[in-house]
């Protein structure tokens, strides 16, 4: 019988099993300080230690300024961010600081730093581990009470094994369209739920051809279909991420071959192995704009916002209100909608790659006025790296600001946020209702989609803003 | 955590589909690092209306009730058991929305669907947690949801954990039973409100073999 890639990662990382639950072992955790304090506070109440600190890593990314990382205003975000140093010393897990150079979104960290590894179990307090599906990894988000489970045991307890969701991407990519189109093309193709209780394997040659940031991307909104976690089957891009660049915890030399040797059997081995398959032709695809409150709810840039009645997967009751909450009226061309604040950043847009997009389109452009627009990278070495490329200058010149690393305005969990009533361009990965600020609304775009609408001060098909001779 | 076998409770209905856990419990509550004190917190942004909602240091501080949100209805108020349209608890894997929900006073919480119910990692938290998510088979959720709708204030039902059984009463007439299905292992753990680490802390022998099998390359390399 065919095998698909989970099946092969799962049943390697079977510690126990009944007919209705399996008993898994975590390879890697990823620790960040919102998820954790009851956690850690569990098993001080138990008397239990952490059975692997070095399998353990944590970070500080949602309570960030990002204008001064250093400066935490707000007294909750920074208990909050000292109970996690506190926790750290005490149960003997590493911490990547605030300007350890190694700081950052877990989910932008995690690969940097060779954390993530293909065929590795990773689990974090966070439903956007899925992310780092795009290595090969079973990955996937937890909640505190399953965070002091792996703390105490290393496993975790599953259910019986997911359903598997084959997600073929056909054709190529055109000008202006980046991988944040596909994902949202693909959740609008199957809506929120579309995946529930499933693991999608995305494949298909549209996939081979993507960067690992691009592949991140992908796998990151694999949550916002429903689905368990996402996943990308290892191929010479990924092994080339371990070889190009050492990553500090990733194996090196003769392990590393060793490694990759292993790697080179993640594969599905026939895509009838998935239980269900669905397939998106990318070449095919206009930028993609979410006009409501989820992230299936979303239109070409060339369309217009939808009434409550041609809303797929949302009743027309739950399309009005959403429609209502973005004050939005059927009929009017997205492109006309103006916007307050542009938002490049996020565990779903903030690596490098997307930085080099957004500074694309607005190199020699101004920031259009009275928007504001905030570039803030995923990680310290993202910024660095930035830095190091000229990509601040492009921001700066622009008119946009260059902030510090952290998740930012991706939440409203840290200084930076919508007012009321407000309106974003955002790369980020939700636009539910008060998710960027209490009635704030989101407007979900790629990077250089969100650079188009800083220059322009609305909603703007970046292909009319590429050089055609580039 | 407190075991659950059998409750009986008055019913509310929230019929929206796609109730993320942003809605469920605002980020900004996120910052405190207890267990407790969520319950005035549930539903927050959409509670109290504009400007009413509490600052995350002190819930009990809040504005009116918004009047337009559907569990502010008088007729919901003391009620123990949440019906909730498809895919309830979607978004972040944040467990405040379990605690929340529970410190909000349900016990459990109906929705539409198997499989299609409730998120993943929401379904998983709130079995951590003894919060019963119960999904039905939509056919039956809809006479539910009816019940509630036509019967405001009396409408009850028990949940029997055990025969995985689900009873209207309360001024609706005749008494439906529904079925549900809660996984073995769950159920187990609910019914007699066991702590999940103990468990698998009897499995060490396993976890040990396991760690010792596993290839080179993926302990860790330097720090
Ligand atoms: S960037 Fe946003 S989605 Fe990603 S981890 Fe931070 S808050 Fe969560």
């Amino acid at each position: 019988m065919a095998t698909t890639l989970f099946q092969k990662i799962w049943d390697r990382h079977l510690v126990a099993a009944t007919e209705q639950a399996n008993l898994l072992y975590i390879d890697r955790h990823l620790v960040h300080e919102v998820t954790s304090p009851q956690a850690f506070d569990g098993l001080r109440l138990a008397g239990r230690t952490v059975r692997r600190p070095d399998l353990t890593v944590a970070t500080i990314d949602h309570n960030v300024p990002t204008d001064d990382q250093l400066v935490i205003r707000d007294p909750l975000s920074k208990k909050q961010v000292e109970t996690l140093r506190a926790n750290c010393r005490e149960f003997g897990v590493t911490l990547h600081d605030i300007q350890s150079g190694r700081q950052g979104i877990v989910h932008v960290i995690g690969p940097e730093l060779g954390l993530t590894l293909p065929g590795a179990t990773i689990v974090c307090g966070d439903s956007h581990t899925s992310t780092h599906g795009a290595f090969g990894a079973l990955a996937f988000g937890i909640g505190t009470s399953e965070v002091e489970h792996v703390l105490a045991t290393q496993t975790l307890w599953q259910g019986p094994r997911p359903g598997s969701l084959g997600v073929e991407i056909t054709g190529r990519l055109a000008a202006g369209l980046e991988p944040k189109d596909v994902i949202l093309a693909v959740i609008r193709a199957i809506g929120t739920g579309g995946a529930t209780g499933c693991v999608i394997e995305y494949h298909g040659a549209g996939v081979r051809a993507l960067s690992m940031e691009g592949r991140l991307t992908i796998c990151n909104m694999s949550i916002e279909a429903g689905a368990r976690a996402g996943l990308i089957a290892p191929d010479e891009t990924t092994f080339a991420y371990f070889t190009d660049q050492e990553r500090p915890f990733a194996p090196k030399g003769q392990a590393l071959e060793n490694a990759i040797n292993d790697w080179r059997t993640l594969v599905t081995d026939d895509p009838s192995a998935f239980d269900r398959n669905v397939s998106i032709d990318a070449s095919t695809l206009a930028p993609q704009v979410t006009w409501g409150t989820n992230p299936a709810m979303t239109v070409d840039v060339t369309g217009v916002v939808p009434g409550p009645d041609e809303t797929p997967f949302a009743a027309p009751a739950d399309a009005r209100r959403a429609l209502e909450y973005m004050g939005l009226v059927p009929g009017t061309p997205i492109a006309k909608v103006a916007v307050d604040i542009v938002f490049i950043g996020s565990c779903t847009n903030g690596r490098i790659e997307d930085l080099r997009s957004a500074a694309r389109v607005m190199k020699g452009r101004r920031v259009a006025s009275g928007v504001r627009t905030l570039v803030v990278p995923g990680s310290e070495a993202v910024r660095k790296q930035a830095e190091a490329e000229g990509l601040d200058q492009v921001f700066l010149h622009a008119g946009a600001e260059w902030r510090q690393a952290g998740c930012s305005m991706c939440l409203a969990m840290n200084p930076d946020r919508l007012e009321p009533g407000q309106r974003s361009a955002s790369t980020s990965n939700r636009n539910f209702e008060g998710r960027q600020g209490p009635m704030g609304r989101t407007h979900l775009v790629s990077p250089s989609m969100a650079a188009a609408a800083a220059v322009t001060g609305r909603f703007t098909d970046v292909r009319e803003l590429l050089d055609p001779r580039a | 955590m407190e075991p659950f076998q059998t409750h009986r409770g008055r019913l509310a209905l929230l019929d929206w589909r796609d109730v993320n856990t942003d809605l469920i419990i605002p980020a900004r509550y996120l910052k405190r690092i207890e267990r407790t004190g969520f319950g005035p917190l549930l539903f927050a942004d959409k509670r109290y209306g504009q400007g009413g909602a509490p600052e995350a240091d002190a819930p009990e501080k809040h504005g009116p009730p918004d009047p337009a949100f559907p569990l502010n209805a008088a007729e919901c108020q003391g009620a123990s058991i949440l019906v909730v349209g498809r895919n309830f608890g979607c978004g972040s894997s944040r467990e405040h929305a379990v605690w929340a929900v529970m410190q909000g006073g349900y016990r459990a919480v109906v929705a539409p669907g198997k499989g299609e119910g409730f998120a993943d990692i929401f379904e998983s938290n709130a079995y951590n947690n003894g919060l019963l998510p119960i999904e039905l088979d939509p056919a039956d959720w809809a006479i539910l949801a009816q019940a509630v709708r036509d019967h405001p204030g009396a409408a009850e039902a028990t949940i029997d954990l055990r025969a995985q059984t689900i009873t209207i009463h309360g001024g609706a007439g005749e008494s439906p039973v529904f079925t549900f299905e809660t996984p073995e292992s769950q159920r187990h753990r609910l019914i007699h409100g066991l702590d999940a680490i103990s468990e698998t802390l009897a499995h060490d022998a396993a976890i040990r073999h396991h760690e010792q099998s596993a290839p080179a390359w993926l302990a860790p390399q330097t720090r």
